[in-house]
């Protein structure tokens, strides 16, 4: 973990609008700072905002006001779609509870996605994407459907998948919700190495178990963050 | 990039066979038939081209009038040709013949044909070429010569149709006991100027000889006039009419003892006709083309909304919109293509077996091929630009949290 901020948060609120104009406030003020290859943990209850800040840090929601700062630069009024491509294809990689794999795709051709997008080139493409399946250890399986998989290996390649264009910082809702204990300790091992290598992780979670491997947890509620440096009540 | 996009857009195709072939089902269906109504329209043409092949659109036909009315009396004879020559403004020729059936014999072989009672001129004005042999002279004219050029139909019918035309010259054929010698054989001709009369199954004479000692009374005496240009057809035709009404001395309250038409403006309706059922038939399959896109449209929006999730994914790992818009766009664009491939395909597989039935003349078309091909080309981008424009605006959000 460096001192560098990658991510700024200033008084940021986001809202949505029912059919008959209501507004639904889902975020109320968030102040936040995450710093390079630091591992946090996005705890509290349902419906409390924070799977809707994930998105936001992702760039995949509009705020509705206040800043954003995405290493040092402002990026929460950003509207053009190919910047906000650009963010999402080379800054951030995201994994999902339900893997979110093309079901059409093989593994190897799944991980290789986000560099299709990005321009590169076949051969340079499957070469990257063979090398991250032998890092997380199921290259064996690169020729295979996602339904040819196990859930645990899903998530694998869908990890895979947010790593191939090298980006700063993963993105994960709930990674372990579809898993059993042991693979889902053995993703939050993945997550652990990945933060070694100074890559910056959020993690949105409900279960202490997991929440313990990051090196922060910040607890929300109501749309705010109650607590940036959340202890766990019991030892797990 | 776009490569891959467009590889995704096929793999995808591919996984869902069925509906991609039930949605591309109308567009084989439309540029199968724009390509046969195309082949029926310019087969109607060909048709009517070679019917009147060596019609010249500077011809006027005058006949004797026959039938009620018609007046005995005064017919008309050679000598109109010469009025007509002489009287008649902006005339660069004209012929009279008569013409007549007859059964004419070849040893065993027997058969009717056309007898043409002609004057030298008569190949120039109808445009009638030889394949060997020679010309009728005045000196055949003068002598009532027993000599005729046949047509090569008749060459067929007689002398079998491996017969070589030099061969023919010289021989001797029976026309109503007398012996008869053929100095020249035309070329093919194909078509007809009149309807059934056909200058291959015919044979030619000098005008004397035609009408004194063949056909006696049973010919029909008719002058072809060829005009200095299309223009002068019409007042051609006036002028024509008071000549002649004059040197038949006909009154006011007389009608014409002759009748006259222009083959050039039957040549035109005929044609008009064929382009008028053509753009009929091509209407009909444009409609169908437009029906099978709104039928594409339709499972590109099922599809886009099957797919949500997906596009969903693909935006949250950097998929811009103009790739998600050339991927639907993409799908769309092979279904139509493919259809439009499979239709030309299948619109070739029709027209030979059409041409099989009595009275059906299709000619293929590259004209038609292209036609279809391209407009369902544009069906495909269309119809599909709507659906994929909206699956590229989807909100990723939106799309990632629906099933």
């Amino acid at each position: 973990m460096s001192d560098v901020l990658v991510i700024k948060m200033e008084d940021v609120h986001k809202s949505y609008y029912l059919a008959n104009g209501e507004e639904i406030k889902v975020l109320r003020g968030i102040d936040l700072e995450i710093k390079r290859g630091e591992f946090v943990a996005l705890m509290g209850e349902s419906g409390g905002g924070k799977t809707t800040l994930l998105n936001i840090i992702g760039c995949l929601h509009p705020l509705t006001s206040g800043k954003y700062l995405l290493e040092g630069e402002n990026v929460g009024n950003v509207r053009d779609d190919y910047t906000l491509a650009f963010i999402r294809n080379k800054k951030m990689g995201f994994v999902f509870q339900q893997f979110n794999l093309f079901s059409r795709l093989n593994a190897l051709s799944n991980v290789a996605l986000p560099s299709v997008y990005a321009g590169l080139k076949k051969d340079e493409r499957e070469k990257r994407a063979l090398e991250l399946l032998n890092t997380l250890d199921i290259s064996d399986r690169k020729n295979h459907k996602p339904t040819e998989l196990s859930g645990g290996q899903q998530q694998r390649v869908a990890i895979a998948r947010s790593l191939m264009n090298n980006p700063e910082i993963l993105l994960a809702d709930e990674p372990t919700g579809a898993l059993d204990s042991k693979n889902g300790l053995e993703v939050m091992e993945i997550f652990r190495n990945l933060a070694k290598q100074n890559k910056t992780i959020i993690m949105v979670t409900h279960t202490a178990e997991v929440a313990k491997f990051a090196d922060r947890i910040i607890y929300m509620r109501d749309g705010k963050i109650l607590d940036h440096n959340y202890t766990l009540k019991s030892d797990y | 990039m776009y490569f891959e996009i467009f590889k995704m857009a096929f793999e995808a195709l591919i996984s869902s066979k069925i509906r991609s072939f039930l949605s591309i089902l109308g567009i084989i269906i439309g540029v199968s038939t724009v390509i046969v109504v195309v082949g029926i329209g310019s087969g109607a043409k060909k048709q009517i081209e070679d019917q009147y092949k060596n019609l010249s659109a500077t011809q006027i036909m005058v006949m004797q009038m026959m039938g009620r009315g018609a007046i005995t009396t005064s017919k008309l004879e050679a000598g109109d040709a010469d009025v007509i020559r002489q009287k008649v403004e902006h005339v660069s020729d004209s012929t009279a013949f008569v013409s007549g059936n007859t059964s004419v014999s070849y040893g065993k072989e027997s058969s009717s044909f056309s007898l043409f009672g002609i004057t030298d001129n008569f190949f120039d004005i109808t445009n009638l070429d030889l394949a060997t042999g020679r010309v009728l002279t005045p000196e055949d004219e003068d002598t009532r010569a027993k000599v005729a050029i046949v047509g090569s139909g008749l060459v067929d019918t007689l002398f079998g149709e491996d017969m070589d035309s030099e061969k023919v010259i010289g021989q001797t054929l029976a026309l109503s006991g007398k012996k008869i010698e053929i100095i020249g054989v035309l070329k093919q001709n194909g078509g007809s100027a009149m309807g059934r009369m056909s200058y291959d199954d015919a044979l030619y004479m000098p005008y004397s000889t035609a009408q004194k000692t063949i056909l006696g009374g049973n010919s029909q005496m008719m002058i072809v006039v060829l005009m200095e240009n299309v223009d002068y057809v019409k007042t051609g035709m006036e002028e024509i009419t008071s000549a002649l009404r004059i040197e038949h001395k006909l009154k006011i309250s007389q009608e014409d003892d002759f009748r006259m038409f222009d083959p050039g403006s039957m040549v035109g309706a005929a044609q008009e006709s064929a382009n008028t059922m053509s753009l009929l038939l091509i209407s009909i399959a444009t409609i169908v083309l437009i029906v099978s896109g709104v039928g594409i449209m339709n499972v590109m929006f099922v599809t886009v909304a099957e797919r949500t999730k997906e596009i969903g994914i693909a935006k949250a790992i950097g998929a811009k919109q103009e790739n998600i818009l050339s991927q639907f766009l993409f799908e769309s664009i092979i279904l139509s293509i493919g259809g439009g491939l499979i239709g030309v395909l299948v619109g070739q597989i029709i027209i030979p077996i059409l041409n099989r039935f009595e009275g059906w003349y299709v000619v293929p078309s590259f004209m038609g091929v292209i036609l279809s091909f391209t407009f369902s080309a544009f069906v495909g981008l269309f119809f599909g630009f709507y659906p994929a424009f909206k699956a590229s605006r989807l909100d990723p959000v939106d799309a990632l949290r629906s099933e």
